[in-house]
């Protein structure tokens, strides 16, 4: 970490200002316009949800486009508080981070292990288990479910009207699903990793799963990042594996919470503006905690360090 | 890799082992369970089996006649090269350029990961709205700015397609830019460094060292694009639901959901799930095998 | 390789312990469905304790945001209250991954003990499988269940023909109407009496006024118009009827009824994207002053109270137009189509009997059905009495309700949901004529009998 930071300041300290103006290039100035239009299209669908979650209901299809200034007729604050009142939101929540976390975990050590192995290892089949994951990342959730569902009732665990083992029924399944998207990307990462880092440890004595643990897990940390990143936010969205397992009011999760008040025909828009804006900010604290991990020089340190 | 550390399998037990148990039991078991029932007749989710199908592989017959099926090959078809040229492509232009600047790194990659956080209820819904024919938002500025005298049906057989592809591609092209920008931070700066001493520097430097390093991931790509555009369903399936306009629309995703959800043919679903896993295989072996042979 | 061998041992171990779990899940006590529905020589289970509280699982429809979720909540909770039971309630919004989690509840045991759902063919799986008791078994024991209803009006399970839910709240369709939209294009407004032919002239008028007269989404929901235009061509007694070939009688019926759809799209009276919009689109067309017509159900009412608040005294709901046939404009499709239903589960449970039999009758009182919909459908002997607060749309809708001279339940519910749904969305060919009605109702037919 000291050592990014070092190099950073290093880079930055000699009269920032002056070298920045020097660097300014019609290479940068197109690549600034071509960012910057990206990032309004990027920006409006939120910027949009936002105001449209303070619009009086009904109003939406009417006229979405418009700022609904507080004080005008069109402002309300309904919708948050129709979400907050009736149902148990912080309850939700925790259930949401306890599923999300335990899956980005697990998916992450996993995946990665597997990864490794496939990336390093040469063996027998070895193609055959790589067609195996590329498969089976299309496996339809909606096909896999029911059997799913059968076997968890007969192990107990769904539908056992216990709240901590309706979790879990929801978290073994996640897990799997999103194993193969994060094998399929870590193997990508750790395939452009260089060997002979690994080669010079192994010298030194290090065996294969310190190698892991300690040179490759460290060296590979923004791929993990992101694989992460995406494990929760699928886990974190996936309503239907939710439905079918968390049925109970105080088993229910965020998502699945503010799915409930606006499932029906879809039809008070500005309710589920307000739902969309309170299951995007967990997910976006994520992202931009772990963003900080996909920062350019960390591998540098890492390995150094 | 021929690397001597990795003569020895006995570790790899332990690293494949722990990840395929979870597969075997949550995918492989559930999924050998549809291939089952892709032979049965099953007409609810979640009720059991009448019985076999008549003769068993009558499903795999009405895959090869029905027109519908064509229609939803064609287009995932479409789709994928789309995902390919316009989603991957682009997400590579702007992390290329993303990589290259100072200012805003950080607010770049956080606002074009909204698209992919906001749920797909709330984008069909918007983009509902913007495409809507009364009024919605791109009528509205075409009728004002550019004098049009009628509305344009954007959900009609010559729009369609412009219709459901575009929110795809913008939704997408923020996924493969997080993971692009991933693998171009894996690239070590002292490989920068040593290619600036050699004169490597701005494009040079991108197509000499920059791409070739980023094989790895942009091959992964290519594999999350081939099988994200059989199995695509969400936005297309509320601003299209059953094939708008007279079903030509469908896409192999949809189709799926639809006879399993509405058509109530579960086991006529369970057949596609089949055919969309194979083809997403076969497909992505060859898009690896033709990448491996691209020459850079 | 011994490590790949190792592997796939492994893999096959794994599902060794799989198979071994699967016997023990469908087994649990399903008793024979032809079981005798009344055990005389068994002793009833001895007068439940009342001291020792019961919880109770109930899954119902009512969930997320259904317009009577806080009706349902109050209702259960004087029940807690007044039994000290506790009510575990799972419910949800009804769709069709609510109806698989449902069936597939039933399959693994796991299901409720009081379930409200569809008392129509969608029950039929669970039915059949003996996994519900029958009202009369349940009358057998507890005379007073379900006595404030009309026994006439309780539904028949398709699959054996006997009784098993007590109905709340029921469904009617009609014409809700756009009354500015008539003003402004100098439109009298329907009543009873209303023919076709009037009907046609008034759309006439209405296009020319620079409205649509008809807001439907063809490709989405035709199902209100396949009902009212088919009904049309023949009435109260004979309406329900299944056609036995793509020629006959009643297929006859059906094709004359799906061409005064294809009149009303081919004369430009419906919206031009109809074959493109959504029902939500073409809703919110009348919604907004630009429709005139919509034929919905009752449940509509609902949406035009959330969605009109500040002008809902512009719509009303009257009769959809009769065309010379038997129907009157002023008969009408309504019903009951879902009821609460007690599993063999918790019946066999003698702890739990008393409790879900006093929680379905305190769910069904006079006063909770009158609470749950004041302008539906009933079973209740005494009626329903509609609140003191009502809209005006509700008023009119009571009104409407009021001149029926007479009601059927929708043919389209004799078709099986699965082949129901292709066919539906089939219709947008035969109103665009690349497909004749006969050949769709060949090909509906074949698939009823090929089940």
């Amino acid at each position: 970490m000291e050592s990014i930071s070092a190099k950073k300041v290093s880079e930055k300290q000699p009269s920032r200002f002056k070298r920045a103006l020097r660097r300014i290039t019609a290479g940068k100035v197109v690549s600034y316009i071509v960012l910057s239009f990206w990032a309004l299209t990027t920006i409006y669908p939120f910027y949009w949800v936002i105001i449209n979650s303070f619009r009086y209901r009904g109003q939406i299809r009417r006229d979405s486009f418009s700022i609904p200034w507080p004080g005008s007729e069109y402002f309300t604050l309904d919708n948050y508080e129709l979400a907050f009142g009736r149902f148990n939101i912080p309850n939700a929540y925790k259930n949401s981070l306890i599923i999300s976390i335990t899956v980005t975990v697990v998916v992450i050590i996993l995946a990665g292990l597997f990864a490794y192995g496939l990336a390093r290892y040469n063996f027998k089949g070895k193609k055959f288990v790589h067609s195996l994951v590329i498969a089976s990342m299309m496996f339809p959730v909606f096909c896999t479910i029911i059997p799913i569902y059968k076997m968890e009732v007969a192990w107990g665990l769904a539908s056992s009207r216990e709240a901590y083992k309706s979790l879990i029924a929801t978290i073994l399944p996640q897990i799997a699903g999103n194993l193969s998207f994060a094998i399929i990307v870590l193997l990508g990462f750790i395939k452009s990793l260089p060997v002979e880092i690994e080669e010079s440890a192994y010298l030194d004595g290090c065996s294969v799963f310190k190698i892991f643990f300690r040179i490759v897990m460290p060296m590979a940390r923004p791929s993990f990042a992101t694989v992460a990143i995406f494990s929760f936010l699928w886990s974190y969205n996936d309503l239907f594996t939710q439905s079918f397992f968390l049925r109970l009011p105080n088993e229910k999760t965020v998502t699945l919470l503010l799915n409930d008040i606006n499932s029906q025909a879809g039809t008070n828009y500005g309710l589920m503006a307000s739902a969309v804006v309170l299951v995007v900010i967990p997910i976006l604290i994520v992202y931009i905690l772990l963003q900080k991990n996909i920062i350019k020089g960390m591998t540098v340190g890492a390995v150094k360090g | 890799m021929n690397s001597t550390i990795y003569k020895k399998k006995g570790p790899l037990v332990f690293f494949l082992i722990p990840a395929l148990l979870f597969m075997a039991v949550f995918l492989f078991y559930p999924f050998i369970m549809n291939i089952a029932n892709s032979f049965q007749r099953i007409t609810q989710l979640g009720s059991s089996a009448q019985g076999m199908n008549d003769p068993w592989y009558a499903n795999y017959q009405k895959l090869f006649n029905d027109p519908i099926m064509g229609t939803a090959l064609k287009n995932t078809m479409l789709l994928m090269l789309a995902t390919i040229v316009f989603e991957v492509g682009f997400a590579l232009i702007l992390g290329l350029l993303v990589d290259n600047i100072k200012v805003g790194t950080q607010f770049f990659r956080t606002v074009y990961f909204f698209p992919i956080v906001i749920s797909a209820t709330a984008l069909g819904l918007l983009f509902n709205l913007i495409f809507l024919y009364n009024g919605g938002m791109l009528n509205q500025m075409l009728v004002k700015f550019l004098g049009l005298s009628d509305y344009i049906d954007w959900k009609d057989s010559n729009h369609f397609l412009f219709t459901m592809l575009a929110p795809i591609m913008w939704q997408y092209v923020g996924f493969y830019f997080v993971i692009i920008v991933t693998g171009l931070n894996n690239i070590s700066g002292e490989i920068y460094e040593a290619a600036a001493i050699d004169g490597a520097q701005g494009l040079k430097r991108t197509r000499y060292i920059t791409l070739p390093l980023l094989r790895n991931v942009l091959s992964t790509c290519l594999i999350l694009a081939i099988t994200g555009a059989l199995k695509v369903f969400d936005l297309p399936w509320i601003m299209f639901s059953t094939g708008i306009p007279l079903d030509e629309s469908w896409l192999t995703g949809t189709y799926m959901y639809a006879q399993a959800f509405v058509f109530k043919d579960v086991d006529y679903s369970s057949t596609i799930a089949v055919v969309i896993v194979v083809l997403g295989v076969v497909i992505s072996q060859i898009a690896n095998r033709v990448f491996k042979e691209v020459d850079y | 390789m011994k490590k790949t061998l190792a592997l796939a041992l492994v893999v096959l171990m794994m599902f060794g312990v799989l198979a071994g779990c699967q016997p023990s899940t469908p087994a649990p006590s399903s008793p024979s469905p032809d079981a005798p529905p009344v055990q005389s020589d068994e002793p009833a289970p001895p007068p439940v304790d009342t001291n020792e509280p019961v919880e109770l699982v109930v899954v119902t429809t009512y969930g997320g945001d259904d317009g009577n979720r806080q009706n349902y909540e109050a209702a259960y909770q004087a029940y807690e209250v007044a039994t000290g039971n506790k009510v575990l309630d799972a419910s949800d919004t009804s769709n069709e991954v609510f109806k698989a989690k449902v069936l597939t509840d039933f399959e693994t045991g796991s299901e409720p003990d009081v379930l409200f759902y569809f008392s129509g063919v969608d029950s039929n799986p669970f039915v059949e499988a003996g996994k519900v008791v029958s009202i009369d078994e349940i009358r057998a024991e507890y005379p007073e269940y379900a006595s404030n209803m009309k026994d006439s009006m309780l539904a028949n399970s398709p699959a054996d023909g006997k009784k098993y839910s007590v109905p709340v709240n029921g469904y009617w369709e009609g014409m809700f109407t756009n009354v500015k939209v008539l003003e402004a294009a100098g439109v009298a407004i329907p009543g009873a009496d209303y023919t076709w032919d009037q009907f046609l002239a008034d759309c006439q008028k209405i296009k020319d006024a620079g409205f649509t007269p008809v807001g439907v989404s063809l490709q989405e929901v035709p199902h209100y118009w396949f009902e009212f235009t088919i009904f049309n061509h023949g009435n109260v007694d004979n309406h329900l009827d299944m056609p036995e070939n793509g020629t006959d009688a009643v297929a006859q019926k059906w094709a004359e009824g799906l061409a005064d759809i294809k009149e009303l799209y081919d004369l430009g009276y419906l919206p031009v994207n109809t074959l493109t919009a959504t029902d939500g689109d073409t809703v919110q067309l009348v919604g907004d002053g630009e429709a005139a017509f919509l034929i919905d159900g009752s449940w509509k009412i609902g949406w035009f109270e959330q969605n009109c608040a500040d002008h809902l005294e512009d719509f009303i709901v009257t009769y959809v137009p009769s065309k010379g046939g038997d129907r009157k404009a002023s008969d009408v499709v309504s019903g009951l189509s879902s009821g609460y239903f007690i599993t063999r589960k918790a019946w066999d449970d003698p702890a739990k009997r008393d409790a879900a039999v006093k929680f379905v009758m305190a769910m069904t009182t006079d006063d909770v059905v009158s609470a749950f919909g004041a302008t539906s459908v009933t079973a209740l002997k005494n009626g329903t009495t509609p609140p003191a607060d009502a809209s005006s749309l509700t008023l009119s809708a009571l009104e409407m309700l009021k001149g029926t001279t007479g009601a059927v339940a929708a043919v389209q519910d004799n078709i099986p949901p699965e082949i129901r749904g292709v066919m539906f969305n089939d219709l947008k060919n035969v109103i665009t004529g690349s497909k004749t009605a006969a050949t769709l109702i060949d090909e509906t037919l074949a698939a009823m009998n090929n089940q």
